[in-house]
């Protein structure tokens, strides 16, 4: 049981530039020092995250450094506002470490990029990034393939987590994903989220080779997923039936249901905790996508 | 392997180690240890999903109780002792297949019982013959035990034997027993316990030491200057004056668990990571060890003292202790692994109740700058580096290093670069036993002794007492809540070196 994380200390700043915003966590960092804390990162988690999406974002990342330990860089582009600048809030949150009577500090970082900041958010993000720690880019709802925002962002992290379950116009953009795999490791949580039902539908094997059709009652996404994974592993063309439903609650095999799995399906948290896990390129997935379309 | 070429839609599938369907069976299942760290532990294998679905455990001890007499004092345990979140149905799940027979342990018709008992769960939960008995019992019930179990083999599945220390008293005893045990079974079936070895900090030796370039190429005589390794409880013997008066810290701690602490620091790397190629590299430390001349070996008992601000009795008058007795409850000893790589560089070890807190760690401490161009005003403040793992508690490393004092002038001053384990990784460490009890199903023997590291580790011990036999120190001869006998800082004062301090 993880004990709860306190927030220590906070500073908001309007219309900033980035030299300050290093400035003021300089200072943070050294108050926290001082107070015996313990800074410790493995990774830099970066968020865009657009004003429909906020909501959720927050929700999900607010368990999320407590589990690794990390620099949160929260990026919200207000492309809509009236006049171009940064607002910063930065906050110190601590933990206590079991035992020891110390605590360890992470630091949240909240920028609003207002107007043409949204542009090129790159060079606002890489005096902030942690030497040497990987990079994790999660991109709530569609990425804008192909726009400078986010080709700029993909080029500077070492990773790119997406939930194609927040995309409209499925299955198209999955060919736009499966463009840019070589260019760094992805995921998509709208996979992982299929792994119990991966993992039961492999048990299904060697009645499964044959498999002419699925129909799958989950999300769109989950679906598509399903059908170009089978297309892609067992090579062959396999139809698919969507029904929709907001989680993976059954898939048929040529007509025959397949054995629930065991267990919970994971919560929103645990699955991007795992994302932040992995490191290097997933080929089945990106088979899986590429099949998809 | 094969299963997975054949099934295309295994790839890339995190398959979560999942042992075999297979039924434990705990004989001992009312003492302390299953309450406390079995039970626990299963549950929080069940809890990670980690248990194959098809499971069952059976408790087998001489205490009178049903099946669900048993069940409710293991929840109660699993409640009070668990890491986890306590879920019922996590709980209803576990307690579905577990069972209880009690009887004599030997006893011809208590075996008719749980092979009865197994056979029907073989049907009802499918566990398909396969077996995990784990010896939580008392030496003398041990060896009637190995044989009924052997005997009884089921004619499908596999066999496994948990065996938990002590593993004999002497290397006679030892050899006697894994003479018992071979007769039955084969070294890959029998597991020996030694709990230190489930730690992940103690694993993570392993991984500092070969996952990373830089500490291998100085990990030797050449840049390292002595190997300190610290086993300290700040307990008594709880209650366990019978088993201690016998055992003494020397076969309670240094026998098994500073030795291992010693061979996976000192072991070379082995080729793989698995069971033989592990044991192999650590086998070659333990003999590469020579027995310590009197010299090099200091005894103590604790006298009455203050341990966390609570006066505490003498060992010697602890419940169940003989009032003259010369039981150890503190070791200390100058060790050498006479091989290329560590040949003259002392490893420094020590064990004791009673002392100020509850600590293990391995201190590496490397050789002094060779010639450090401000070492007049820098002065006092330059000390060699020490690399320190923290098994417990605060599981972690730090490096000390020397840094310069800001200001004028150059002064320097020792800084701790640290590593804590619980600020890295944020999942709580699973309990050793959790560890090790999985990978027993999972026939995985890496973190288990084989019969030859006991045997070595028992031959050190006995040469070792058998010197102590010769004279009677003057016991007690260090005060609870200190850090051993002075006799202890003499002999690494004798060197020019000084235990860490804390």
């Amino acid at each position: 049981m993880v004990p709860a994380a306190a927030e220590v200390d906070r500073w908001e700043g309007a219309d900033v530039g980035v030299g300050e915003i290093e400035r003021r966590l300089a200072d943070l960092r050294e108050a926290a020092e001082e107070g015996g804390m313990i800074r410790t990162s493995v990774l830099t988690h970066l968020a865009w995250v657009p004003p429909e999406w906020e909501q959720q974002a927050l929700d999900t990342l607010a368990g999320m450094a407590e589990r690794h330990p990390s620099r949160t860089i929260v990026l919200l582009p207000q492309p809509g506002a009236d006049d171009d600048g940064i607002d910063a809030t930065l906050a110190l949150r601590t933990f206590p470490l079991a035992e020891s009577g110390r605590s360890i500090c992470t630091e949240v970082i909240e920028l609003r990029l207002r107007r043409a900041l949204c542009v090129a958010p790159a060079s606002v993000v890489a005096p902030l990034l942690i030497a040497d720690l990987p990079v994790f880019l999660r991109w709530r709802g569609l990425p804008p393939f192909g726009e400078r925002a986010f080709e700029e962002l993909v080029d500077l992290v070492h990773r790119l987590i997406v939930d194609s379950t927040e995309w409209p116009g499925l299955p198209r953009p999955y060919g736009q994903m499966a463009a840019i795999f070589h260019r760094t490791a992805a995921s998509d949580i709208a996979w992982a989220r299929t792994s119990r039902w991966r993992r039961q539908l492999a048990s299904l094997w060697p009645e499964i080779a044959g498999v002419r059709k699925i129909s799958v009652q989950g999300t769109e996404a989950q679906a598509h997923l399903l059908a170009g994974w089978l297309r892609s592993r067992l090579d062959r063309p396999v139809g698919l039936e969507h029904e929709p439903s907001d989680r993976l609650i059954g898939v048929e095999i040529d007509g025959e249901p397949a054995p629930f799995p065991p267990g919970d399906p994971p919560q929103p948290s645990d699955v991007l905790s795992e994302e932040l896990d992995r490191f290097t390129r997933d080929p089945v997935f990106e088979a899986a996508v590429a099949a998809t379309v | 392997m094969a299963v997975l070429e054949e099934n295309p839609l295994l790839e890339g599938l995190e398959l979560a180690r999942m042992p075999e369907p297979c039924a434990l069976v705990i004989f001992g299942a009312s003492g302390d240890l299953t309450r406390r760290k079995l039970f626990p532990a299963l549950y929080s294998l069940a809890y990670r999903q980690l248990l194959p679905p098809h499971f069952a455990v059976v408790g087998v001890a001489r205490t009178e109780m049903s099946d669900e007499e048993f069940r409710e004092r293991m929840e109660e345990a699993v409640r009070e002792f668990g890491r986890d979140e306590f879920r019922q149905d996590v709980w209803d799940s576990l307690a579905a297949g577990m069972r209880y027979v009690a009887t004599e342990f030997g006893s011809a018709e208590g075996a008719e019982l749980l092979a009865r008992c197994l056979t029907g769960l073989d049907e009802e939960r499918g566990t398909r013959g396969n077996r995990v008995y784990y010896f939580a019992v008392p030496p003398d019930a041990f060896e009637a035990l190995v044989r009924q179990v052997g005997k009884r083999r089921a004619a499908e599945g596999w066999t496994r034997l948990i065996v938990e220390k002590p593993f004999g008293h002497d290397l006679a005893s030892a050899r006697l027993l894994n003479e018992k045990l071979h007769d039955h079974f084969s070294e890959d079936e029998i597991f020996r316990i030694d709990h230190y070895l489930g730690k992940e900090t103690v694993q993570n030796v392993l991984a500092l030491r070969f996952a990373n370039g830089i500490f291998e190429p100085i990990w030797n005589r050449q840049f390292i200057d002595h190997v300190q390794i610290t086993v300290g409880e700040s307990i008594g013997i709880e209650r366990r004056a019978d088993f201690y008066e016998q055992a003494g810290a020397i076969r309670d701690i240094f026998q098994n668990h500073l030795l291992q602490l010693l061979a996976v620091t000192a072991m070379e790397p082995p080729i793989d990571f698995t069971a033989e190629s592990v044991r192999n590299e650590k086998v070659k430390v333990l003999k590469a060890m020579h027995t310590p001349g009197p010299k090099h070996l200091v005894r103590g008992q604790y006298a009455r003292g203050f341990v966390d601000g609570v006066e505490v009795p003498a060992y010697r008058d602890e419940e169940g202790v003989a009032s003259e007795s010369m039981t150890e409850t503190y070791v200390a000893a100058k060790l050498f692994v006479d091989n290329w790589r560590w040949a003259d560089t002392p490893f420094y070890v020590r064990t004791g109740k009673r002392l100020p807190r509850r600590e293990t760690t391995v201190a590496i401490q490397f050789q002094r700058a060779p010639h450090p161009p401000f070492a007049e005003i820098a002065g006092e403040g330059l000390r060699p580096n020490v690399l320190i793992v923290h098994i417990q508690p605060n599981e972690g490393v730090s490096l000390e290093i020397g840094a310069k004092v800001p200001g004028h002038g150059m002064k320097i001053r020792t800084v701790h670069m640290d590593f804590l384990y619980g600020g890295a990784f944020r999942t709580g460490l699973p309990e050793a036993y959790e560890r090790l009890i999985l990978d027993a199903m999972l026939g995985d023997a890496t973190l288990f002794t084989r019969s030859d590291e006991i045997e070595e580790q028992w031959g050190l011990v006995d040469a070792i007492v058998a010197a102590w036999r010769r004279d009677r120190p003057v016991f007690p001869n260090y005060a609870a809540g200190a850090w051993g006998p002075k006799e202890a800082n003499d002999l690494l004062a004798r060197d020019g070196r000084a235990w860490r301090t804390h």
